[in-house]
């Protein structure tokens, strides 16, 4: 039996970015045999293999609106990793972003996997935020970045393999306990009261 | 007809009768008459004596007539009357009894030689009526003392007819055929009979024994041994044999005691009292009594033999209380003593028993069974005992040296002290309640005074050989103060905390019931000091103040006398007001106290009584017991009986409660059978819980009621749970083992999993309200705050909130509504995502997280439903559009004290579910929480219904 581990990840990025749109692209495009009831399109996971592992992401949604700014450490706070989502097509949200990840940095859960989305790379006519200043901004702050279309399917896979990927391997001593050791759990174990 | 051995039965009663008479009138009326107004003892005993067979002469006379009277009607009409109608056959006990009495009565007197005595005083009397004595007698005997002959007198005739019954009632019983049913009556009166001829040669034996053996004994002995109706049943002299290692020139044994007698000195024992074991070798017997060991040894094998017998015999025959004469070496075996038997005994001896009563059940010339123990000095023990000690359920009573009262100990015992499970009601009013080992309190213990003490304190805690030791609680309500911590040698020592009624509190190291050393002290309006201060709170030495504000001093304080608090310190202004949160929730006592030790000695004698196999024996040991209280005890002074109203068959049985475990374990049927066995007292995990309950509201409830604590309590109460499922397991481990049967390990997870979501759901309800409010305290302030911010929404009609919360036009649930002629639709209030509100409502209702969790989701649910049929088609909400939509719901659902349930939620939730979609639920409803108590929420666009003072 393959390991199971599960991995919070916390979708964030301004309103209308499409964050949920990549993630029900994801979550609903292969059917998945551990699919478990989900929380409308706001709660979902979905599990990948990597490696000799199995991935079980725990997809959590947050509100985008700027009034809402403040609640988002109680969604991020024990998270793996976390997908930050901006529209190609409005430089506004990728400030919004930038916001975010300077956020992380300083308050988010040590080791957090940063993935940057561009999405609506399908509108790329009407782009206002060039591939180049993402990835340059990604690099600056080592995080992954692709530019992706949940309306297409386009680099949606690749986004989650990336992060699989990034996810550093479990320590071989704790992996004694038949492997199924739950990441997610300790990260939130151990960072609860930060915020 | 009448058979001619009817006629001379009738005849020889006529005989006798007349005997009785002459006897009467001849022998014992002047005997009497001689013996008025005696001087000494000796002659009033003489008198008694006569006096009696003077009784039972009259009576054996009444007895022959009435047999007579039936002999005679009888042969008057033969036809009518049958052969069953004689006295003789019909009632021959009645007859027996008759002539035992005149037997015992007559060899009374020889023992006393009572006839010798009252016969010399008139010796001239007699000498002149030798010739009407001498017809008493038949053939000769009438030479010799008067003494003698009056002896032969009054025993002749009686042996005489004696004898003639027995032949002529054999003599019927040949004429009567086999199968004839008087047959039977005549063979049971020739037995009879037969017997009372036997009894009636030995007794006078014995008698004639014992009256020798007085002159041989010197004059104690005499004085201490002699009573008339005592007799010897066997003398060293006639079977010799030694003693070791008691010293004894003579053994007597006498009906009702064996006698060791060494010059002037005589040592008695009760034969009731006496066990016999053969010797390893065929000359030896060994005797068991309750304070002596000693052996016999006899000159040859066959002195061994008549020693045991007779010793067996006597015992068997004081135990009956009842004369029998079997003969030696004819007839039936001799029966063995019970090893077992009723009586009572006053040791003698130096020591823990000296002066005291036994009274009860012994075995091998210990006390063992139920018995009462009486000392003179008023204490007493009723209960079990064992080979000699309290052992077992048992009640003491211990009087006050001067009052009217009773220390009165109700526990279990073991080896003579208590050990297990008491309740001890002191003289002092004061009770404790708990384990004891060796007599001394030790492992888990309640001790209480009474409210109306002076001083009342309550220990609840762990004891060592008596003394407050290990983690424990006393309250002390006349200072108003809790501790919580670790005591040694029955003072505080070690980390403790320091809970007072006005909120104040302060954790720090105690040595000898004192703190040293620099501790923390936490006020009620959050200031926090850390560094050295006195028992009365006074800052002393070097510390530091942080202000809630912010702002810290740090320097050496000093107390003036009245004075008020002097400082020479720094006063840094310079530090941001730190977040409410962190100040106000402080936490004492994190790490000072293992959780999974805390309270080991509640759990500790379970796990001794699962480790020794759950004996059914040693339950009570462990759960204790229902008896009634000391006062009636006393008043009852009937401590024979010390019941207990604890069933020890059906349900409350420690097989039943095995056996039960065994039944179907699918979470259904379990979930119900472990509800039943922790709301049982009389079930171990019942009382468990029971136990920990009670530690748990000695720390929590009353004043220990603060904020500070409430980590200390959730943290012990999610470990109960897993103690308690530990403890089902072990239960049920045993349960298999009896039957041959092994539990399978369970992992980690499955264990987490059956915690908390199987035990921890059932024994929460007992801890939940102290727990809760030590949340709703912790979480005051944010409750507060979202408080006033539900109560400006509610102000809002439900048009205006939707477009306050900006959620999205196309989700309004307007179409829902019906509205009555004057009502506008922007008036209309708590009519949208109803449904959702009223399932949210709901979270109140439950203590179970687990159900809390699940209302959440139904919430949710019904929030997707609400906008699924405005929209005509199945929408799955992203959070930029549910979010707005929960806090709606959560702001018209109004739940009291969010905070509180939000937190314990959290706490007691399964940690399986951290990251999962409840977790997220959860953290969802604290963002609405959160939200609502922003100040975003209280800056209401509606000014005509705010108070502007509110606004900031």
């Amino acid at each position: 039996m393959m390991a199971i581990r599960e991995l919070k990840v916390c979708l964030l990025g301004d309103t209308g970015v499409g964050k949920s749109s990549i993630v029900c692209r994801f979550v609903q495009d292969h059917f998945d045999h551990n699919i478990s009831p989900t929380i409308g399109a706001s709660f979902m996971t979905k599990t990948v293999p990597c490696g000799n592992e199995l991935h079980k992401f725990l997809i959590w949604d947050t509100a985008g609106q700027e009034r809402f700014h403040s609640l988002a450490p109680m969604y991020y706070r024990g998270s793996a990793a976390a997908v930050i989502v901006y529209d190609i097509t409005k430089q506004d949200s990728f400030h919004t972003l930038k916001k975010w990840v300077k956020e992380l940095k300083e308050h988010g859960p040590e080791n957090i996997v940063m993935a940057i989305a561009g999405n609506k790379c399908d509108l790329s006519d009407i782009r206002e935020v060039p591939l180049k200043d993402a990835k340059e901004y990604a690099e600056s702050i080592g995080a992954l970045v692709v530019e992706t279309s949940a309306k297409n399917a386009i680099n949606i896979e690749e986004l989650f393999q990336g992060i699989s990927r990034q996810i550093p391997p479990l320590d071989p001593h704790e992996n004694g306990n038949n492997g199924a050791v739950k990441l997610g759990k300790q990260a939130t174990q151990s960072s609860r009261r930060c915020c | 007809m009448c058979t001619p051995e009817e006629r001379a039965l009738l005849q020889l009663e006529e005989v006798f009768s007349a005997t009785l008479a002459r006897v009467n009138s001849l022998v014992l009326q002047p005997l009497l008459a001689a013996a008025t107004e005696p001087s000494d003892a000796k002659d009033r005993e003489c008198l008694q004596l006569l006096q009696q067979l003077h009784q039972s002469t009259q009576q054996l006379w009444e007895t022959v007539e009435e047999s007579l009277c039936s002999l005679r009607q009888r042969l008057h009409s033969p036809e009518s009357v049958g052969l069953d109608a004689l006295l003789l056959l019909r009632r021959p006990d009645h007859v027996l009894q008759a002539h035992k009495e005149y037997i015992e009565a007559y060899a009374n007197c020889v023992v006393a030689q009572a006839f010798q005595k009252a016969a010399k005083k008139q010796s001239q009397y007699w000498r002149g009526r030798r010739k009407a004595l001498r017809q008493l007698l038949s053939g000769g005997g009438a030479e010799g003392p008067v003494g003698t002959v009056l002896l032969q007198a009054l025993r002749q005739p009686l042996t005489h007819h004696v004898q003639q019954y027995v032949l002529l009632l054999l003599r019927l019983q040949d004429t009567i055929q086999e199968d004839h049913p008087t047959r039977e009556l005549v063979v049971r009166a020739a037995v009879v009979f037969g017997n009372l001829q036997s009894f009636a040669g030995q007794e006078l034996d014995q008698a004639v024994a014992t009256q020798a053996l007085w002159p041989t004994l010197s004059t104690r002995p005499r004085d201490v041994l002699y009573s008339p109706a005592r007799r010897l049943l066997l003398d060293s002299l006639d079977v010799p044999v030694s003693v070791t290692p008691l010293r004894a020139e003579r053994v007597l044994l006498l009906e009702d005691a064996l006698a060791l007698v060494q010059g002037s000195s005589v040592h008695t024992f009760d034969l009731k009292l006496v066990w016999l074991d053969p010797g390893p070798d065929r000359r030896e017997l060994h005797l068991l009594t309750p304070e002596e060991e000693f052996s016999f040894r006899a000159k040859d094998p066959q002195g061994q033999v008549v020693w045991q017998w007779k010793l067996t015999q006597a015992v068997c025959q004081a135990l009956r209380g009842k004369k029998d004469f079997p003969v030696l070496g004819a007839g039936v075996d001799p029966s063995e003593a019970p090893a077992c038997r009723c009586t009572a005994y006053t040791f003698c001896a130096e020591g823990r028993l000296f002066q005291a009563t036994y009274e009860g059940e012994w075995c091998r010339a210990k006390p063992h069974g139920k018995g009462t123990l009486r000392w003179p000095d008023g204490r007493n023990h009723v209960g079990d005992f064992y080979q000699g000690l309290e052992h077992g359920f048992g009640i003491r009573l211990v009087p006050q040296a001067c009052e009217d009262k009773f220390d009165c100990f109700k526990c279990h015992w073991k080896e003579g002290s208590m050990c297990g499970y008491g309740i001890c009601e002191y003289g002092t009013d004061e009770v404790y309640k708990g384990y004891f080992r060796e007599g001394l309190r030790h492992g888990f213990g309640v001790l209480e005074s009474t409210p109306q003490a002076p001083q009342p304190c309550k220990y609840t805690g762990h004891w060592e050989r008596g003394q407050k030791s290990g983690h424990g609680i006393e309250e002390d309500s006349s200072r108003g103060e809790r501790y919580i911590g670790m005591w040694q040698a029955d003072q505080r020592h070690g980390p403790g905390i320091m809970v007072t009624q006005a909120g104040v509190c302060y954790q720090g190291t105690f040595q000898a019931d004192k703190i040293v050393g620099p501790g923390t002290l936490l006020s009620e309006d959050d200031s926090l000091y850390e560094g050295t201060f006195s028992r009365d709170l006074t800052l002393l030495g070097k510390g530091k103040v942080t202000f809630p504000n912010g702002f810290t001093l740090e320097g050496s304080f000093g107390g003036g006398s009245g004075k008020g608090l002097h400082t020479q310190g720094v006063l840094d202004t310079a530090a941001l007001p730190p977040h409410p949160s962190s100040t106000s929730k402080r936490q004492l006592g994190l790490g000072a106290f293992p959780v999974e030790s805390r309270w080991q000695g509640v759990y500790s004698p379970f796990r001794d009584f699962v480790r020794a196999g759950c004996p059914g024996e040693l339950r009570e040991a462990l759960l204790g017991f229902h008896t009634q209280s000391s006062r009636e005890l006393r008043k009852s002074q009937e401590y024979l009986c010390c019941d207990r109203s604890c069933p020890e068959d059906g349900a409350g049985s420690m097989e039943a409660v095995l056996e039960e475990l065994l039944q179907p374990r699918e979470p259904a049927a379990l979930r119900q059978s472990l509800k039943k066995a922790l709301s049982s007292s009389l079930h171990p995990l019942g009382k468990l819980l029971r136990t920990v309950m009670l530690t748990f509201q000695a720390a929590y409830a009353g004043f220990g009621a603060n904020k500070h604590l409430q980590q200390l309590a959730q943290e012990e109460v999610r470990q109960h749970a897993r103690d308690l499922w530990a403890a089902y397991r072990s239960l049920l481990q045993v349960a298999l083992q009896r039957k041959g049967q092994t539990l399978e390990d369970e992992d980690a997870e499955t264990r987490d999993l059956q915690v908390y979501s199987l035990m921890l759901p059932l024994v929460l309800p007992s801890f939940y309200s102290e727990l809760f409010t030590l949340y709703l305290l912790l979480h005051e302030r944010e409750d507060n705050l979202y408080g006033q911010g539900i109560t400006n929404l509610s102000l809002f009609p439900d048009t205006k909130l939707l477009e306050f919360l900006d959620v999205q036009k196309h989700l309004w649930p307007l179409k829902d509504l019906t509205l009555t002629t004057n009502q506008r639709r922007s008036l209309v209030q708590d009519e949208c995502f109803l449904s959702a509100t009223e399932c949210l409502q709901k979270i109140m209702m439950t203590v179970d997280p687990q159900e809390k969790l699940e209302v959440l989701e139904r919430t949710h649910a019904e929030i997707q439903a609400t906008v699924s049929r405005v929209l005509g088609r199945e929408q799955q909400l992203p959070m930029d559009d549910l979010l707005p939509l929960l806090i709606f719901v959560v702001s018209r659902a109004r739940i009291q004290h969010l905070g509180a349930e939000i937190h314990l939620i959290r706490d007691m939730m399964d940690p399986m579910h951290v990251g999962g979609r409840y977790d997220f639920l959860l953290t969802a409803l604290e963002s609405c929480f959160e939200h609502i108590q922003t100040d975003d929420m209280r800056l209401p666009p509606l000014p005509s219904h705010v108070d502007g003072g509110d606004l900031r």
